[in-house]
Parts: C-alpha cells; structure tokens; sequence
C-alpha cells in the first residue's frame, strides 16, 4: 500500500523505518543474553551426616560410661576395703571429677564391699544394666517420667506392637554420672539467607 | 465513487521491500525474544497436564501416577525410589509435645527433616525455624526472638530455644484460603498438599500465622547422594518450582508407627510424639498433666504442638 509510506516529508516514513534497527538490536541482545546465559546449576554440597545422625546428648563423650572390663580385676584382691568417706581416690581414677552437685560421696553410689554394683538404700547392690534404680533413689520424679516416656530419647516406633520396638535409654547413656551437666556442644550451622531479608527488631535478644 | 486513484495505486518496491523488512525485523526481535523458552526443562507431558486433584484419584491412575513420578525422578536424580502412599490410620490423631526447657538449639531436629524429607539444600528450605530468646527480663517473647543465631550459641543456659514448624492446626487457616483445595486436613490431623494441584499463589502462606509454609522460589536443588528413596505422594517426594510445602509430621514414617525424623533425631529428648487418643501415650500424659503453651493461642488456630518446661 501507498498509505505506509506517504508522508508529508518525502517519500520515505522514518517512522517505520526506524523499527528496523530497533529489531535488529533486540534480536542481537537476545541471542547474546541466550548464549551468555550459565546453563548448568550449581550443584548443592551433601548435608553433613554429623548434624542429621541420632545421638544421645552425651555424644561421643562416653568417658566413664562403662568401665572396661570387670572391677574384681583389682577390686577383688589387690585392693582392700576402704575409708568409706573418701572422695578422691589417691592412687587410681585421679582423673574422675566428680561434680554431682550435693552427691559428693563415691560410695553413695558405688557399692562398697562389692565394685561391679551401686549401692541401694538398703546396702544390697545393684547391677550395672539396672543404673536407672540407682538414680531412681534421688531422682524419683525423674525416673517415674522416664518410665512412662516423658523423660529422656525415645526412638523406635511411637505405637510399638512388640516388646523390643521402643528403644529407650538408660540414664547414663545420656548423663555423665559423675557430671551430669550436658555438655553437648555437637550444633549444626544456621539457615542460609541472604542477611538483607532478615528482619531484626531495635530490642531483638541476642548479638 | 470515482476510483479513488489512492486506493488503487500499485505497491511500489520501495514501500514493498520496506515493509518486508520490518515485518521480518519484528518477527525476529520476537523470536529472540522468546528464547528462554528453549531453555525449559519442564514441559509437561499430557499425563502430568490432566492429573487430577489427589482426592478424586482412583487406585490404577494412584499407580500410574507414582510410576510416571519415579521414573521422572530416576530420569533426573539417577535414584530409585518408591512413592507410597499410606492411609491414615484409624483411631489415630497425631499431636506433639516439645519441651523447651530442655531444647539446647542443636538445630540437628532441623537438618534431620531436610535429610528425610528432600527438601531444596539451594536455595535452601527449612521447615523448623529455632527461635532463641533470653530468659532473663521477657521471658517467651517471640517478638525479640531470634532465628539465624551462630551455631556457637547453641546450648546457652540463658537463653530459651524454641523450634517452630507446621502445628498442623485443628482449625487450619492455610486450608481455608487455598483458592483451589489444594491443601487439606486428613483424618488423622496432618495438613498435606497436593504438589501437582498448588497454583503457587502463596495465599497459605499468608495465612500462616506460625511462618510454617514453604514456597519454592526456584528449582529445588538437592545433590542425588542426599535424595531420600523412601517416599510419599503427599510429603516426601521431590517437589516442583513454583508449588508449596511445609512439615507433614513425617507422614511416611508416623503412619507406619515409626517417629517423625525430627523426635528420632533430638538429643536431649525434647521432642515427643505420639496419638492423642490414646490414654497411654506419653504425649496424653504429657498434655493432661503439665503446664502445655501453644503459640498465638488467642487466634483460634487449634494447634496441636505442645510446648511445655522442664521441671
């Protein structure tokens, strides 16, 4: 048509005319951005299995936690029967501290006359699969919690059907008994956001 | 009228070719302008285009469905997993309890649930935020809390340590502003999501008064040694860009009995689970006799997440 082209400044409308390099650059910009563009995502690293794996708060700080091997191999012959008042040892388990608050006695747990026992309130023993009546003799409330599930790791199945489906924990696989106080400091690194998108109050808590 | 010798006058070459020139000018600057369209990895096949909503899923189109979406996923992450897709179980409403006075802000509940539940690691989704506020002076005070404390300052004596995630809520406010029913309460209490229904328009998200939903801004990126193969149609499985996501109490795992991956993996303990209509779970006993807080109480919301203090 002549219509396109008719213009009162001559026979050429550069109006129209101008789309051309308008397009020719959109189509160079284009194709740069395309063939510029980075195709391949970066590949996220693993988790660490350190901040996922199921442990006890005592970590892998299981001093203490079983002694090796059986206390009759000096505590039979080699040792006699001691000053029951004693609270560190002079010449074997220097390095125990014990820091159990208020229970500063070896042999209020310990069984005197017998090393592979605790002591129960009535001087007879108790073995060392059965800690948790031990603790139970100053930590009653405690252990009727832990009996019925509301203390201390449960894992297994919350609706077991059989007698070995819960997995329970004994207190010292979880409490140091001669220290106690967790010390668990195994943590896991905070959420990845960029800082621009937290908000933090003028009074927030903390750093 | 006259021939209007205007209309009828013959095209001339000049007028042709510039006319030519322009009307392939445009289409090319079109065409350039749509090459992204190249780069789409995600076309969807016709199948994936008519899914239905999960609910209106008979049993053969379930199975033809998981088999398509494993194949996609051994496609892409080289994994062979299962979808499964386990019924509520009767008799079963699931609550839990988290006892912050003996939570030391480990944050291993955190990256447990992303182990088990495939969540993007880039950009990165959590579905448990660990809030920490002083003891001293406010006490719980949510508004002063912090969430992205040093790893460093976990297990501080003086500080409370507060995970949030979905309180799968007895009065859902996410359920009811979902323009398209794509997310539900079921039977058993857990609120799911149909990833192939969400629109993603984020309205749940909104509606969240806990900050429990998650939205994928971008391809989730997981690394394929850290895909989880055990998988559920309503949680667990990988999810798209563009769709929801939240805490599903593990429903892969607690409607087979066995704990959420966030109780298993807790430390101190802190975390308890179970069914609330059962008398003798831990959770009932917990609930009936201690001093339980539920978070924004004062909404309606109904939350069935617990928190109680150590004695």
């Amino acid at each position: 048509m002549n219509v396109s082209s008719d213009s009162p400044r001559g026979n050429r409308n550069w109006g129209v005319l101008i789309t051309i390099p308008v397009c020719v650059f959109m189509i160079v910009l284009f194709a740069a951005l395309f063939f510029s563009a980075s195709e391949s995502p970066s590949k996220p690293a693993p988790l660490d299995p350190a901040w996922y794996t199921p442990e006890t708060a005592r970590g892998k700080e299981l001093k203490n936690k079983v002694m090796v091997g059986n206390c009759y191999l000096c505590h039979a012959y080699w040792v006699g029967t001691p000053n029951p008042d004693v609270v560190r040892p002079r010449f074997a388990h220097a390095a125990i501290k014990l820091d159990h608050g208020a229970n500063d006695r070896c042999y209020n747990c310990h069984l005197i006359q017998d090393r592979n026992k605790y002591a129960a309130d009535d001087g007879s023993g108790i073995m060392a699969v059965n800690v948790e009546k031990l603790c139970a003799r100053c930590h009653g409330l405690i252990y009727n919690d832990w009996k019925a599930g509301t203390h201390g790791v449960r894992r297994g199945r919350w609706d077991p059907r059989g007698p070995f489906e819960r997995v329970a924990f004994k207190c010292t696989q979880c409490h140091d008994p001669h220290s106690p106080k967790f010390r668990f400091k195994d943590f896991a690194p905070p959420p990845v956001w960029p800082a621009k998108f937290i908000r933090r109050p003028a009074y927030a808590a903390g750093p | 009228m006259a021939k209007d010798p205007k209309l009828h006058a013959p095209l001339s070459r000049r007028d042709f070719i510039t006319g030519l020139t322009v009307t392939l000018a445009a289409a090319g600057a079109g065409a350039a302008a749509m090459t992204p369209l190249l780069r789409a990895r995600e076309v969807p096949s016709l199948d994936a285009f008519l899914q239905q909503h999960y609910k209106r899923l008979t049993a053969e189109d379930k199975k033809a469905i998981f088999a398509r979406l494993e194949a996609s996923i051994e496609k892409t992450y080289g994994v062979k997993a299962t979808i499964g897709d386990p019924p509520p179980m009767d008799g079963v409403e699931f609550a839990y309890a988290l006892n912050i006075g003996r939570c030391i802000g480990c944050r291993r509940c955190v990256y447990a649930c992303m182990a088990e539940n495939n969540q993007s690691r880039d950009p990165q989704i959590q579905y448990i935020r660990v809030l920490q506020m002083k003891k001293e002076g406010r006490g719980i005070d949510i508004e002063s809390s912090v969430h992205d404390y040093p790893q460093e300052e976990a297990g501080d004596p003086n500080y409370y340590y507060m995970p949030v995630q979905c309180q799968q809520c007895k009065n859902p406010p996410c359920v009811k502003v979902c323009p398209v029913k794509a997310t539900w309460q079921e039977p058993d209490g857990i609120v799911v999501i149909d990833y192939n229904w969400c629109i993603g328009c984020r309205y749940c998200e909104a509606a969240c008064p806990y900050h429990a939903r998650r939205f994928n801004f971008a391809k989730p990126g997981i690394a394929a040694e850290d895909i989880n193969p055990d998988m559920a149609y309503l949680s667990n499985r990988p999810r798209y860009m563009g769709v929801m996501e939240k805490c599903t109490f593990c429903l892969q795992r607690t409607r087979k009995g066995r704990y959420p991956a966030c109780a298993e993996v807790c430390p101190t303990g802190a975390r308890k689970f179970g069914n609330l209509r059962d008398p003798n779970s831990e959770i009932r006993r917990i609930i009936e006799q201690e001093r339980v807080y539920v978070l924004k109480e004062h909404l309606g919301t109904i939350p069935k997440f617990y928190y109680i203090f150590a004695k």
